[in-house]
């Protein structure tokens, strides 16, 4: 994975600062140039004495140094930031919709006997483990999460914050309720792409255990989704025993009693990338999703919001930095008469 | 005790009170001046045997004298704010005491003028016969802090000074232009003058080979800092010395060599500067 960092133009405007009336005391940084020393040995005359170059340039030198210690310190006074930013990335991975049944026959297991929302031998509590698992996987994927079942919940935008997927995914532990009706859901995972750039491969990751009918117009606004948004389509049908299979014909053909197989027919013939994964056990499952992760490992450019970042540390470090080396000088400037002129008795 | 000096003038006083230099006035008995008929001077005790043997008039001709006079010894000093560096003050402190001594023992009127800005009245002392030396007026120049921030003052003190011809020792730093130290000698040129120039050596010469710190200007308030490494220091004593030679001109196109005064002075050197001259 490479994710390289493109640094937009005028980075530079993007910092703010948090008070910024601590700019008011910009002409103390004068001071140095116009202050005179604490610490300077009374002399006869200076006229008499010739110019020094060097002299100049070095009491210059830490004249400047000291007015960009104090400008450094006002600064760091004013606690500036770095605005919020986007960066435009490059990674490997896709934007995937996880579009997970909620419905109350997911809280089933594989065998079709029932558990409760927290039971770990659930099919949703398979698909959690597993989803878990491959989002982890996938490092620079965007997810977006919706939990449907007779209606959709949107849960989580697509989003590159592993933590809150991963939330999201383990919130899914609350019992399953409703019927399986995926129309509305597809329509929600749609919506998720469609006002964000084409960046790389989207994919809706339909986990479902049913299917239900969708009418015929409610097909062709989804088909045309699909098209317009470029979205695919993978469908992990987690099977009972008894289930239809989707693609044997099953005998007593029937929208209401094997809607899955019309549903895949649908599927396929909307002429877009489409796969389904019939997992009729645990581990069936896991190689569905196994094979997903494969298929999906395209370039993907995508924008990444940068959290506004403090540079006031920065900015203390830098004038801690400045008057160490003032500090310094001044540890080896003579400062007494005294010690200026070495007798030799 | 308090060392003297023995000071010599080569011109001659017209003050008429007796003293101890050359005068311009007939009197006395030791500064033969010639030779006079006795009609036109009747002091038998001066007939000068030999001379009216040889007068080709065959008049008796006596010997005149010049008077011996007392003159004005008077120390001008500087008092800006130059010359409180180390222990100029009190150097400038010992020597105006041995030179009143100096005067007093010669029989001699001393004066004192210290010249900050202005005249400063504290240290304004006319020219007088004072005996036994001015030791206040030391004690309260070694206690002084000088202040003033030039040193405008001496450009006034010719009004101040003696009628007569005057020894006048002029103490200073001569930290200053040329063009005004010849105007301050312009002014006094009534009076024989010795620059007495008050370099510390911690000015110049001892100070360190290495070094970083900051000098100020005690009368215009600047500031510079130094990086002193050798090198810089040949550079400070090529310029003392260069200035050294510079004053030494200006002072001998006005009659006088400069006495360097600094705290190693003894009264000695100044009996040997007469000498010298």
């Amino acid at each position: 994975m490479s994710a390289l960092p493109q640094t937009g133009e005028g980075r530079a405007l993007d910092i703010a600062l948090t008070y910024p009336w601590a700019l008011l005391l910009l002409p103390l940084t004068l001071v140095p140039f116009f202050a005179r020393q604490a610490k300077s040995l009374r002399y006869s005359s200076l006229s008499i004495l010739p110019f020094d170059g060097l002299s100049f340039f070095f009491s210059n030198g830490v004249k400047l140094l000291t007015a960009l210690v104090m400008l450094l310190l006002i600064v760091s006074l004013t606690k500036p930031y770095l605005k919020e930013q986007t960066v435009e990335r490059m990674g490997k991975g896709a934007q995937i919709v996880i579009l997970l049944d909620r419905s109350a026959s997911m809280n089933e297991n594989f065998a079709g006997r029932y558990f409760g929302g927290g039971a770990s031998e659930s099919k949703v509590a398979m698909a959690r483990q597993l989803l878990s698992e491959f989002v982890l996987q996938r490092q620079d994927d965007f997810f977006g999460m919706i939990s449907f079942s007779t209606a959709p919940i949107h849960v989580l935008p697509l989003t590159q914050d592993k933590e809150a997927i991963l939330a999201a995914i383990r919130a899914t532990k609350t019992r399953g309720r409703g019927v399986t009706n995926i129309a509305p859901g597809l329509y929600m995972g749609l919506s998720y792409f469609s006002d964000i750039p084409v960046t790389g491969s989207r994919v809706i990751l339909l986990v479902s255990d049913g299917a239900a009918k969708i009418d015929i117009d409610t097909q062709t606004t989804l088909t045309q989704l699909f098209h317009q948004n470029r979205v695919m389509l993978y469908w992990v049908y987690l099977r009972n025993k008894d289930s239809a299979r989707l693609d044997t014909k099953p005998a007593n053909i029937n929208e209401s009693t094997t809607p899955e197989y019309f549903l895949h027919q649908y599927f396929q013939s909307m002429g877009i990338p489409y796969r389904s994964f019939e997992a009729e056990n645990p581990q069936a499952l896991q190689e569905a999703i196994k094979a997903i992760g494969e298929l999906e490992n395209k370039p993907i450019r995508y924008t990444e919001k940068i959290p506004r970042k403090d540079l006031a540390e920065t900015c203390y470090l830098w004038t801690l930095a400045g008057l160490f080396v003032l500090l310094l000088i001044k540890y080896f400037e003579v400062k007494t008469e005294q010690k200026l002129i070495k007798r030799y008795l | 005790m308090i060392e003297e000096f023995h000071y010599q003038i080569p011109w001659r006083t017209s003050s008429a009170h007796p003293g101890r230099h050359p005068g311009k006035h007939s009197g006395g008995e030791h500064d033969f001046q010639g030779h006079a008929p006795l009609i036109s001077r009747p002091e038998a005790h001066n007939i000068d045997v030999h001379a009216s043997l040889l007068d080709p008039f065959q008049q008796y001709v006596v010997r005149t004298f010049r008077q011996r006079s007392v003159i004005n010894v008077t120390v001008i000093a500087d008092l800006s704010a130059s010359m409180g560096f180390q222990n100029k003050m009190a150097t400038l402190a010992k020597f105006t005491e041995q030179t009143a001594y100096s005067a007093y023992r010669s029989g001699d009127h001393f004066g004192f003028m210290g010249c900050g800005e202005d005249i400063i009245p504290e240290f304004y002392m006319p020219p007088r016969w004072y005996k036994g030396g001015t030791a206040e007026l030391a004690e309260s120049l070694r206690h002084y802090h000088p202040a003033s921030t030039n040193a405008k003052g001496l450009l006034t003190v010719q009004e101040y000074c003696p009628r007569h011809r005057a020894l006048i020792f002029l103490v200073s730093d001569f930290h200053y232009p040329l063009q005004d130290i010849a105007t301050l000698f312009d002014s006094l040129l009534k009076h024989d003058v010795i620059p007495v120039v008050m370099w510390h050596p911690d000015e110049y010469e001892q100070l360190p080979e290495w070094g970083l710190f900051t000098l100020s200007d005690p009368e215009t308030g600047r500031e510079k800092t130094l990086l002193m490494r050798p090198g810089l220091k040949k550079k400070i004593i090529q310029a003392f010395n260069a200035q050294r030679e510079q004053l030494k001109h200006l002072f001998i196109r006005y009659g006088r060599q400069p006495f360097y005064l600094n705290d190693a002075f003894e009264a000695d050197q100044m009996t040997r500067y007469f000498y010298e001259q």
